[in-house]
């Protein structure tokens, strides 16, 4: 056996270089795992189209409307224009947060991962800080191609582009910001649940059903809830002080401001995130 | 160098590893060897800090795995073959493992050209072959350029070349002075690659020796006799103390004796014999004989044991170590 010493395919290399994990080494894995797999790139794509599609569908089918009509609807409206697609962009971006943590555990990956990142809590911060990255970056490419699509009806619906407005620039903003939470939230709940398709209905019956449910049911324990359920809640950051007022003068119970609302998403993005972290370091890989 | 004191899994009420305390040491090839469910992966699972212990304590190159600063740089490890993302290529695999350690891409290109991954790397792991996954995970265990290198089952779905290329490979790695742990099941190979064995049944540690001490330990040797009277032989053998064994007719297999006394006491009582040959059990006995039943033999491991298993010691032991 020792005439057997030497593969041939082995060459006579100096030693491999090696540097400790760091988080921006991390970082920079989870940036690349996101690039490298078809199903991101995919999800990315279809939120993009999805926003746009849906952004240039309204443009028009708000000139075919009355003037009171098209104003009601929010077609005259920058922001509201921009962010028509945003109850499907949503649900692509909850998939997306989700699948990053949970086709790790259904390919058997989540293995490969944390045997190079014992430490494993690195991890979960990293793909929270790529996904955000990734989610607020196509948000923002879907709402200029949105802008240039819904361009040529511009002038004929009366849209205005005024960043110096406090109330405008904060819903764009509000935009981007808003998918990354429910995009957060999906990996929240893919951490915690760890199986893709009991995570996918976990967030999505929340997003879908569960807040809609508390927000058209008149109990009063819905009503005194209902405001503070994520989506319910971070989806202010987004509405202009008219709908706001609207969806206020619907219940007598609290109105958070569009920052507050937004706080409370994030707020239960790291509570169910915190639990996540936890279990993570306890539980078998 | 991995040191495991106490070592114990509970799944509930199910005890896969049962207070393990065992040292795998540098510069050799150390097997790690029982039957399926036997705690093998389990164990392995913990020491690189995937399976948190139930109780025990599990140290590679004196710490923690989990402590490590470069964790890929002390252990090298296959697992599972199929801890890949299957819609990543092979090579994009590998670079995000080697991110993570801040190892370049030249390095990344000699695993898969070690490897033979060549051809497949930028293909989808997915669309792999169980051969083509051992390959990959072997890639992956050998990217940070390991101390220690802990391989489950790395043999299992490779042709026979790639069976080769493994076990010269592991002596390779050990004969420079790494801690190479290797499990296997298939006890032919362990023959051939091992240095040293530890052989496991139901979670706990039933031998660990060098192969050799193993093999000599677990089963005295037997004597195979081959005589056209073996009733008669059989009757004398019997009484002057030896376990017969017959295995065919006028075959017999003679344990608690040696060939010259039988050759004597055979001329003695007149009986002829056509054949008189020492046999010297192979690892595959000794392995049957230590975890047939690991209970009634767990103490018996330091003492030669009588080996009442005959049917399993009839059957060829094709690579057995002789």
């Amino acid at each position: 056996m020792t005439a057997l010493a030497t593969p041939p395919t082995r060459p006579a290399a100096p030693a491999v270089a090696t540097r400790p994990v760091t988080f921006g080494r991390v970082l920079a894995a989870e940036w690349l795992k996101v690039r490298t797999v078809r199903s991101t790139v995919w999800t990315l794509a279809v939120t993009v189209l999805a926003m746009v599609g849906i952004s240039g569908l309204f443009a028009w089918a708000s000139t075919t409307m009355s003037d009171e009509q098209a104003a009601s609807a929010g077609g005259t409206d920058l922001p509201a224009l921009l962010s028509a697609g945003v109850n499907l962009g949503q649900l692509a971006v909850a998939v997306l947060g989700v699948l990053v943590v949970t086709s790790e555990y259904s390919t058997g990956m989540v293995r490969s991962t944390f045997a190079a990142v014992p430490r494993r809590l690195p991890v979960l911060v990293a793909k929270a800080l790529v996904l955000t990255g990734v989610v607020v970056v196509a948000t923002v490419v879907a709402m200029l191609l949105s802008y240039l699509v819904s361009l040529p009806f511009h002038d004929e619906l009366g849209v205005t582009v005024d960043l110096a407005d406090a109330e405008q620039l904060r819903r764009l903003v509000g935009l981007p910001l808003y998918l990354a939470g429910v995009a957060l939230l999906g990996l929240a709940f893919g951490a915690l649940l760890r199986h893709t398709a009991g995570a996918m209905t976990a967030v999505i019956g929340l997003l879908l059903v569960v807040e809609t449910v508390f927000s058209i049911v008149p109990l009063r324990f819905f009503e005194l809830v209902g405001p503070f359920l994520p989506s319910t809640a971070g989806a202010r950051v987004m509405y202009g002080e008219d709908t706001l007022a609207m969806i206020d003068g619907m219940r007598d119970t609290v109105s958070l401001t569009p920052w507050q609302g937004y706080g409370v998403m994030i707020a239960w993005v790291v509570v169910l995130g915190g639990v996540a972290a936890v279990l993570l370091r306890r539980r078998d890989a | 160098m991995i040191e495991a004191r106490g070592l114990t899994k509970r799944y509930g009420a199910k005890t896969a590893v049962d207070g393990m305390s065992f040292t795998v040491q540098p510069g050799k090839v150390t097997g790690f060897l029982g039957p399926n469910g036997a705690g093998k992966s389990t164990t392995m699972r913990m020491v690189v800090g995937l399976d948190r212990p139930t109780a025990g304590t599990v140290a590679v190159n004196g710490r923690p795995y989990a402590q490590h600063r470069a964790p890929l740089r002390e252990v090298g490890a296959l697992l599972d073959a199929k801890a890949v993302h299957t819609g990543r290529s092979a090579y994009n695999h590998l670079r995000v493992m080697a991110a993570t350690h801040g190892i370049s891409r030249s390095r990344v290109d000699e695993v898969i050209e070690m490897t033979g991954l060549g051809p497949v790397a930028r293909k989808r792991v997915g669309g792999f072959s169980l051969g083509m996954g051992q390959r990959l995970g072997i890639a992956s265990a050998l990217l940070g350029d390991p101390h220690t290198l802990i391989l489950d089952e790395p043999v299992n779905g490779l042709d026979p070349e790639g069976v080769l290329w493994v076990r010269n490979l592991v002596r390779y790695l050990a004969g420079q002075g790494r801690t190479v742990f290797l499990s296997s099941h298939l006890m032919s190979e362990m023959a051939l690659t091992a240095d040293h064995i530890i052989v496991v049944g139901r979670g706990r540690v039933l031998a660990d020796a060098p192969v050799q001490d193993v093999v000599a330990r677990a089963s005295g040797t037997a004597v195979r006799v081959r005589s056209p009277q073996a009733a008669a032989l059989e009757e004398l053998l019997r009484r002057q103390g030896a376990t017969v064994t017959s295995v065919e007719h006028g075959l017999l297999e003679v344990t608690g004796s040696t060939a010259p006394a039988i050759g004597d006491a055979a001329a003695s009582a007149a009986i002829a014999l056509h054949e008189l040959t020492p046999v010297q059990s192979s690892l595959e006995d000794a392995y049957l004989a230590l975890t047939a039943d690991e209970v009634e033999y767990h103490s018996a491991v330091a003492g030669p044991t009588t080996p009442s298993d005959a049917p399993a010691r009839a059957t060829a032991p094709t690579g057995a170590v002789r």
